[in-house]
């Protein structure tokens, strides 16, 4: 590894995931619109239905957390799919690029997006519906982003090697496999409500653990013993697992010729 | 001297739907090119030119055969060769709303070059394909000529040793396109670059390129300089002979050279193995004849010729 090279191939792909979202229109509904509109509509919910303080925070924050792992991954998901629109694939694959500068240069400007709309909603939760954010501290909070910009990495990776196998037609995927991740794992409600065997299947989900670790500090209780070993854990395998099958579906489009067919 | 290019065997197939035989595309090609030459590729749609060019290009898989480029296996050293080598290919595409100068930026950071070393070449290369202008224009806007030329302008931010070029000039006008001609040969005059390019336009091959291949369902047909293919098919040049009152009586296929003859009223239509030599000897022959010569025509065989022999 050659640190300067490399960190110049890693800022290529942040400098123009940057570059696409600041000319993009619809970049500042995704980070702005969005999320504002689903922290009114949920939090006015909340006020309707005259729920505590603490069921608000527990509602309150399936909804910034919903907001902040979709455009944390979307970075990270159209990394190739500007290629793949662009039809400039092979020109990316023609220059020595690995994977680690793709994911690193492009999740890289997810996280501060996702950061950002974090620190939105957030605000935007404790101004307008008195959600306290400020109860688990600092050191809970960053974990809780940490395990956040985890899952919406996973959720980038599953979408890039769907990108190298199917083209523009995964786009849709970016956005299904968050929803049906985010409905999983206990968003708006506690896993112990969704039926037996889905419940099974949230258990399987990182973000599911860093919800309950979460709202543990708000008085909700644990469901598991160690949430954060198990969504740790979790997320590194799953993380690994998404590499490498994001590896494998690049070697398998170098035979197949994707690469070339998606520039054309 | 190692060839800059060797490649051996090279076969590749596709898929073409699920319970559908797959489609071979190459069928064992061999080729060599040596350093500091401009290789052309020619052969009609489907031949697999583009296919053949991706595989040393490091952008397909052969299934078998081996190809080595700069010295470096394309499968096994890949990373290594693609430091060396870059591409410019027809139809230029590049991120729409990047400017010029931002999608030269993109490109050379992806080869590693930044800070003051990146801002100079693309400086450069803006100077050198007359972009300076449109260095604040985004791609979209861009003509359908200067987004070639930023094409090429890519394919230079690695400084390479190799250039592969796919139909570089199609689609241009044809200013445009002696324009970008004039400036392949200048890199490869100028800077040594090696470049193998594909091309459907024979007079672009025969301007550009020293020797060339000509791939036909998947296969190396021919290979050669102008002159070589020309021996070997046995193509020799026209050379028409117009007389005024009836050909000159000749024993025409005894003159030094001639390959074929066809006499067609006052005209005798020959052909001659290597023109420039043979036509002192056969215009004297004539003129020591009682036949009186009017006119002499010449054409020399082209590519058009070989490649219709060759193609059909």
């Amino acid at each position: 590894m050659r640190l300067p090279t490399d960190c110049h191939k890693i800022w290529a792909f942040a400098a123009r995931s940057a570059l696409v979202n600041r000319r993009n229109v619809f970049a500042v509904f995704e980070m702005l619109f969005w999320p504002g509109v689903a922290i009114f509509s949920v939090g006015l919910l909340t006020r309707f239905l005259k729920l505590d303080p603490e069921t608000v925070t527990f509602i309150l924050i399936g909804a910034v957390s919903m907001n902040t792992i979709q455009i944390a991954q979307l970075d990270l998901s159209y990394a190739l799919l500007y290629s793949v629109w662009a039809k400039s694939l092979k020109h990316e694959f023609m220059a020595p690029v690995k994977l680690t500068h793709i994911l690193a240069g492009s999740g890289l400007v997810g996280l501060i997006r996702g950061f950002l709309v974090f620190v939105v909603m957030g605000m935007m939760s404790v101004w307008l519906f008195d959600m306290d954010l400020t109860r688990p501290g600092a050191w809970g909070l960053g974990i809780f982003l940490l395990g956040m910009f985890l899952n919406a990495a996973v959720i980038g990776a599953l979408v890039l090697a769907l990108v190298l196998s199917f083209g523009q037609r995964a786009e849709v995927a970016a956005w299904a496999f968050s929803y049906l991740m985010l409905l999983l794992c206990g968003l708006y409600y506690p896993v112990s409500v969704l039926p037996p065997g889905v419940r099974e299947l949230a258990q399987l989900i990182p973000l599911t653990y860093f919800l309950e670790y979460f709202r543990h500090f708000y008085g909700f209780p644990l469901e598991s013993a160690h949430p954060l070993i198990y969504g740790f854990s979790q997320s590194l395998v799953y993380l690994g697992l998404c590499y490498a099958l994001v590896h494998h579906t690049l070697k398998a489009a170098l035979k197949r010729g994707t690469l070339l067919r998606l520039s054309d | 001297m190692d060839a800059a290019i060797f490649a051996q065997g090279i076969t590749k197939s596709f898929r073409t739907g699920f319970f559908k035989p797959r489609k071979e595309v190459l069928r064992g090609v061999d080729l060599e090119v040596a350093p500091g030459a401009i290789f052309g590729i020619l052969g009609p749609n489907g031949a697999g030119k583009t296919t053949f060019l991706s595989i040393l290009a490091t952008l397909l898989r052969a299934d078998a055969g081996q190809a080595r480029v700069l010295g470096l296996d394309v499968a096994q050293d890949a990373g290594r060769l693609r430091e060396r080598v870059n591409l410019a290919s027809s139809g230029a595409h590049f991120l729409w709303c990047l400017t010029v100068e931002e999608n030269l930026k993109f490109y050379g950071r992806l080869y590693g070059l930044g800070g003051r070393a990146l801002t100079s070449k693309v400086d450069e290369l803006l100077e050198l394909f007359e972009l300076t202008p449109h260095r604040r224009v985004k791609f979209e806007r861009l003509s359908t000529g200067l987004k070639q030329r930023l094409a090429l302008a890519k394919a230079l931010i690695n400084t390479p040793e190799l250039l592969f070029l796919d139909e570089p000039t199609s689609g241009l006008d044809p200013e445009m396109a002696r324009h970008i001609r004039e400036e392949i040969l200048r890199l490869n005059r100028d800077a040594g670059l090696t470049i193998l390019l594909t091309t459907h336009n024979l007079r672009e091959a025969e301007m550009l390129c020293g020797e060339v291949a000509f791939l036909k369902d998947g296969r190396l047909a021919a290979r050669g300089t102008m002159p070589q293919l020309q021996e070997r098919l046995g193509l020799g040049d026209r050379l028409s002979l117009f007389f005024k009152d009836g050909p000159a009586p000749l024993d025409y296929d005894r003159l030094p050279g001639v390959l074929t003859r066809n006499t067609e009223g006052n005209r005798v239509d020959l052909r001659v193995d290597r023109v420039e030599e043979r036509l002192a000897p056969i215009l004297k022959a004539v003129s020591q004849s009682p036949g009186q010569l009017l006119r002499v025509r010449v054409r020399e065989v082209d590519l058009d010729e070989i490649y219709h022999e060759i193609t059909h």
